[in-house]
């Protein structure tokens, strides 16, 4: 029988172009293994009616897993290894007969010609059938030699060099320190580094020095302001409520709880306990119990007409959807309505996950915030009212008065921060289609089979589930969270689908480095920080930016990592840095959100002034609230703040594991145009004048110096120098211009310099900020 | 080329940021060149373009367009178990102990060759019967105005789903290189009523450069349009060729795709500074215009002159244009307030349509009409003869197309004599929505982008493309 596989059409032979080019180069289709290049297919094409779900099951056959693979049914066996022609999985996907070829004609996913000879391949090969990766218990892997006498190479550094050199990729040489350092301090700490800085670094001969560096900036409090931006996007966090009228809430002592771990690096099987289940832990701290604010940054609707336990079901879904994709990479959402088509997560084990969130008095319908909450005072504040405390018993009259009065400010604006509280025992049932009231059959809490049991002799309640998290047997949380982390310092992770390490996610670049990565992470007792210094220290995050021809060719999308990748920062990013290199920044850990310039009459016209809180629209903060660091910025998830929408800010509505990377002319309108960025341009302007030198050149060249890290070279000096002397004549023509100019933005122009010459500064600063190299991570 | 569904949805799994920014660069170069990428469209298309009249808080279907004389004979009796059939209602009425019937107070007549009803409150749209597929039928899953809004326009209650524009941009690409594809505006005079939410015109899992770009009714037309004081055009030009002029001497050392695309948005910052002014300064129209519109459409911000804005961005090569007009939800005071909404609306739509016709446009462009639910035959409040509120109401209402393929003339679909349920021929939002895809020439079945483990679509699992709404 010829194997009716159809003439490759040019659209097929594109397909493959791009399928090879772009996958998982320097591997060809021989030999062919299951879980990378089989299951994937399957998954898709046939998985939705012979996968988990037995409702949507046909003919009884299942394909997500072993059983039944290689043992004979009564039509043929499925797969019998070497022999594609007798084995029915292949005979089927190419049977002449239409009504008996797989998938049905009907299904809109068919196989292509190249994911047939692939199946072939496999099954000629000797069909051998492995387990999904991430399910697979997490073993450290050996490591592979150095076989690269000429370079000291870290375990990361061998992982990756196996790789490339499979691939026939050189790595790139090793970045120059002006651009190393500007890689680190922007990642660590999300802040380009000093001219000082710089010229420390590079005066520093020592081996030590790019160590004592990633040191010092682990080690700075910019550092958990920084982290902190990627776990508010997990934690959907914001500082509204988020349907219709979307009321203003108070979470931000939570995040400010945030910041100070993640600086303090409390280990990371802590972090995740504290924010599951604080309140549960024995003698639970008040952070403790505050930490559980996590769970409760959902949204949450107050809307009229609206029907309690229908919303109730809606946050708690939320939850169990949140908490498995930031800690297992699993999208359980499918499971609320039916079996997953995919993962093992059945319906009956989605709604068991849920139990262990439905225990809390939380009512369905409010707006803003409401109950359990706590009142926490922050770190200082805390502080300060341990010492009255004890001040209070050595007082008296009007010391102990003033005292008293001090207690009950600091305690009066103390928010409330909704928390979680297991003081409401609630049954949970199956919930028919999603439905909140079409329940089914009991459920008790517990994990989907297909990970490793609960602990035995434990209370089975969010501590137990929390503990089950980290504990080091449990297969997917130590391989997502490096995963993020490296997501954090190369743009994309080993696993690119970041949130989704089920059948249908993406497989592993380098499936060994993770598994590496994540059990060096346990060794390290869950450290955080020193798995990121790993990471830094390698000498493949210490390459240049600059791709060999070679690697443009093989590799275009860079998965090997044979160079560092370039990275447009984050709006946060941007925003800060251009608040940074002006000197307009005012660095405070934490404290409520603020209200920085937005253009105005936005929220009137989307939304009108629907509520109380929104009579008077935008309130407009002044002085020091403008210049916070971005993450301070109040969210309102309705209308989140433009400028961070505009450069792939997501809404915070739900739970996001990474974002995007867009490149748009909203981006450059905004860069150029938008207040902040211009007032930056001013201080900016003002610094080159100031601590520039006497003459253009090394004025232009001290702020080029400060916005990418380098001087400029002399074509870029003389295209800077030639447009001074014309903004020089502009604003010297009509100083009014000149005066409006300088004067944009509530700070204050320096008055001891002519409007006109700052203006023309102002002028080339605002072109340094709008460089790509200025937003760019190199 | 072969129309091979997987091809793009591959090519984007595939391709990550670097190629996504790439595609995006050439998305920016016209339709053409989208064309020889992809395999869409899958039919041949009945509209190119898009303009979708959102009315937001649920337009009143019985006191609009689905005469029920029946009504009247059942004025302050309950409304029939026999039609409520216990259905949940929302929580603003369960607790009602009866369920009144509340008669239109406004006259229904009907227009045109096709017969349609229109009430007294629609007479410019009446005049446009013709022209108009009235779907009787349609119906949604949420009873309240979040849930019920998200999911008419992105096809989910739940955040995080990309709008019907975003969907459309993002399987066709830009028609124009000066504007965006997708265009949002809402009425901004019109602060009352139900807020609005980004996300209804948000990409959701979709790049975010899919998204809608606000034209606003105050201020700057899009956000951060306008050069700061002090800051020339000519200095603008200046300030953009200087940093063009430096990131090319880089893109010499680095052919990084990500820099030459920079390159191109900030040449076309320039020229958006330009082009979208020109859409809101509408001093080139003739008189007719007004005569068409209305004299509030020379108002900025205006229902009116968004509407007038919708065809000056359509000729300008716009292929989505989404409004939403606020202020449909008449829980109390529903004759007063329902009068002030249709003077508000009604004689722009009316004229938008009969300009895109006498343009030439009407032919290849959709035009959709409607709010994210009806509301309840039953009145809510105080019953009187002259005044009534009305709840809430998903199980049947009213909304309307015309143009591009669109079986003008016809009315799709019943419901009973209650207007509660509906009798024959349902529309599901689901299928309104592949209906849209199919004019514009995309199956909804294969329209998918992959996210979390699942190739999404518009639709989800569900709709059906329904040919009795087209020629």
């Amino acid at each position: 029988m010829a194997i009716p596989i159809p003439p490759l059409t040019l659209s097929h032979f594109l397909l493959a172009i791009i399928t090879i080019g772009l996958g998982f180069p320097g591997l060809s289709a021989n030999p062919v293994e299951f879980a990378r290049e089989i299951r994937p297919i399957l998954s898709d094409t046939c998985f939705k009616c012979h996968g988990l779900d037995a409702a949507k099951r046909k003919g009884g056959l299942r394909l997500d897993q072993k059983e039944g693979w290689f043992t004979p049914r009564e039509e043929g066996t499925l797969v019998v290894p070497g022999k594609p022609r007798k084995s029915i999985l292949f005979t089927r996907i190419t049977h002449s007969d239409p009504d008996d070829q797989m998938p049905p004609s009907d299904e809109v996913r068919q196989l292509t010609p190249l994911e047939i000879t692939k199946i072939r391949d496999w099954i000629r090969q000797g069909a051998n059938w492995q387990p999904h990766w991430s399910f697979t218990p997490l073993r450290r892997p050996d490591l592979p030699k150095n076989d690269n006498a000429s370079r000291t190479l870290g375990p990361i550094d061998r992982y990756i060099g196996r790789r490339m050199a499979e691939a026939g990729l050189q790595p790139a040489e090793p970045a120059d320190k002006a651009t190393l350092l500007r890689r680190v301090t922007l990642d660590l700490t999300g802040l380009p580094p000093t001219l000082e800085e710089l010229g420390n670094f590079l005066q520093d001969p020592s081996h030590h020095a790019y160590e004592q560096v990633v040191d010092r900036l682990l080690s700075s409090p910019r550092y958990g302001e920084h982290l902190a931006v990627d776990w508010l996007d997990l934690a959907r966090y914001a500082d509204t409520d988020g349907y219709q009228d979307d009321e203003p809430r108070t979470m931000w002592r939570w995040r400010e709880w945030l910041i100070n771990v993640l600086n303090d690096n409390i280990p990371f099987d802590q972090f995740t306990v504290e924010q599951l289940a604080g309140d549960l832990l024995p003698n639970a701290a008040l952070e403790q119990k505050l930490a559980t604010g996590f769970l409760r940054n959902n949204r949450v609707t107050g809307e009229g007409g609206s029907i309690a336990e229908e919303f109730r079901v809606e946050y708690i879904v939320d939850r169990v959807e949140t908490v498995s994709s930031v800690w297992m990479g699993l999208t359980t959402g499918c499971a609320r309505c039916h079996d997953h088509k995919y993962d093992p997560v059945s319906q009956h084990e989605f709604y068991s996950l849920f139990a262990f969130f439905n225990q809390t008095p939380e009512p369905g319908t409010y707006r803003g915030l409401a109950k359990p909450s706590l009142k926490v005072p922050t770190r200082p504040d805390q502080k300060r009212l341990r010492e009255i405390e004890q001040q209070l018993s050595q007082s008296d009259g009007d010391q102990r008065q003033e005292l008293e009065e001090d207690r009950k400010r600091l305690i009066g604006r103390t928010p409330d921060t909704m928390v979680m509280e297991d003081s409401q025992r609630r049954d949970t049932f199956i919930l028919e289609r999603g439905q909140y009231d079409q329940r089914g059959r009991k459920v008790a809490p517990g994990v989907p089979s297909s990970l490793p049991p609960l602990p035995r002799g434990v209370e089975i309640n969010r501590l137990a589930l929390a503990e089950w998290l980290v504990d080091p047997e449990h297969p997917l949380t130590a391989r997502v969270t490096v995963n993020r982390l490296w997501q954090h310092h190369f743009g994309v992770g080993l696993v690119k689908s970041s949130e989704d390490f089920g059948v249908q996610g993406d497989f592993p670049s380098h499936p060994n480095l993770l598994d590496w990565l994540a059990t060096e992470l346990i060794r390290l007792n869950w450290d955080i920080k020193a798995l990121q210094k790993l990471i830094v220290t390698s000498s493949t995050y210490r390459q240049a930016s600059q791709p060999s021809p070679a690697a443009r060719q093989i590799d275009p999308e860079n998965r090997l990592i044979s160079h560092a990748p370039r990275l447009r920062l984050s709006g946060e990013v941007i925003r800060d840095q251009a608040l940074f290199v002006s000197g307009l920044l005012v660095e405070r850990i934490g404290g409520p959100s603020v209200k920085p310039y937005q253009p105005a009459n936005l929220w009137n016209e989307i939304a009108g002034p629907t509520t109380s809180a929104y009579a008077k629209g935008y309130q407009q903060d002044t002085g020091d609230a403008l210049y916070r660091r971005s993450l301070y910025t109040f969210w309102r998830r309705a209308i989140p703040p433009p400028g961070l929408q505009i450069f792939d800010g997501p809404s915070r509505e739900v739970c996001i594991s990474r974002r995007e990377q867009t490149n748009t002319p909203l981006q450059a309108l905004a860069l150029l145009n938008d207040t902040i960025f211009v007032e930056a341009a001013r201080g900016l302007g003002t610094r080159m004048i100031r601590a520039g030198g006497e003459n253009q050149k090394t004025r232009i060249s001290h702020g080029f110096q400060i916005v990418t890290g380098r001087l400029p070279r002399s074509e870029e000096l003389s295209v800077l120098l030639n447009s001074l002397k014309t903004h020089q004549r502009t604003y010297l023509d009509d100083t009014s211009l000149a005066l409006e100019l300088v004067n944009v933005g509530e700070s204050e122009p320096d008055p001891a310099l002519s409007a006109p010459e700052l203006a023309a500064y102002t002028a080339i600063a605002n072109t340094l900020l709008n460089l790509d190299e200025a937003i760019t991570r190199p | 080329m072969n129309p091979d569904p997987f091809t793009r949805r591959l090519f984007f799994r595939h391709s990550g940021i670097a190629l996504g920014s790439a595609a995006f660069a050439s998305l920016l170069k016209g339709e053409d060149k989208v064309g020889s990428q992809t395999p869409f469209p899958h039919f041949p298309p009945r509209a190119r373009r898009v303009i979708y009249l959102c009315q937001s808080g649920g337009p009143a279907q019985m006191d609009l367009f689905d005469h029920k004389p029946e009504l009247g004979k059942h004025f302050d009796k309950d409304l029939p178990d026999s039609v409520r059939k216990g259905q949940r209602l929302t929580t603003q009425t369960s607790g009602q102990n009866r369920f009144p019937v509340a008669p239109s107070v406004f006259g229904f007549k009907q227009f045109g060759q096709s017969g349609a009803w229109v009430s007294e409150l629609m007479p410019y749209t009446a005049q446009i019967a013709d022209r108009l597929c009235f779907v009787k039928s349609v119906h949604t899953d949420a009873i309240n105005h979040d849930p019920a809004i998200t999911f008419l326009q992105t096809g989910s209650e739940r955040p995080g789903r990309p709008s019907i524009g975003a969907w459309l941009s993002y399987g066709l690409g830009s028609l124009n290189q000066n504007l965006p594809g997708f265009v949002v505006m809402t009425s901004a005079t019109k602060t009352d009523g139900q807020p609005l939410y980004k996300r209804l015109w948000g990409s959701g899992f979709l790049p975010s450069h899919h998204q809608g770009v606000r034209l606003r009714g105050t201020g700057a037309p899009v956000l951060y349009l306008d050069n700061p004081p002090g800051v020339s055009r000519t200095t603008r030009r200046q300030i953009i060729d200087d940093v063009n002029a430096m990131n090319r001497l880089r893109l010499k050392e680095d052919e990084n795709p990500e820099l030459s695309t920079r390159i191109s948005q900030y040449e076309l910052a320039f020229r958006m500074q330009q082009s979208v002014p020109e859409i809101t300064q509408t001093g080139d129209e003739p008189a007719r215009t007004w005569k068409l519109y209305g004299e509030d459409a020379r108002k900025r911000g205006t229902f009116a002159a968004n509407c007038l804005q919708a065809r000056r961005l359509l000729e300008r090569g716009v292929r989505f244009v989404q409004l939403f007009h606020r202020g449909w939800d008449q829980h109390d005071n529903l004759p007063r307030d329902h009068q002030r909404q249709c003077v508000d609306t009604d004689q722009a739509t009316a004229g938008l349509i009969l300009d895109l016709e006498e343009r030439g446009m009407l032919e290849d462009t959709l035009v959709i009409w409607g709010g994210e639910f009806g509301r309840t035959a039953y009145c809510q409040g105080k019953l009187t003869r002259e005044n009534y509120g009305r709840d809430h109401h998903p199980r049947c209402f009213t909304l309307w197309l015309a143009g591009g393929g669109i079986a003008a003339g016809t009315t799709y679909g019943e419901t009973d004599d209650f207007s509660y349920n509906v009798a024959a021929n349902p529309v599901h939002i689901h299928d309104l929505n592949a209906t849209i895809l199919r004019l514009l020439g995309i199956d909804h079945l294969r329209l998918t982008h992959r996210f979390q483990g699942r190739n999404h679509r518009l639709t989800d699992v569900h709709g059906r493309v329904i040919s009795g709404l087209m020629t």
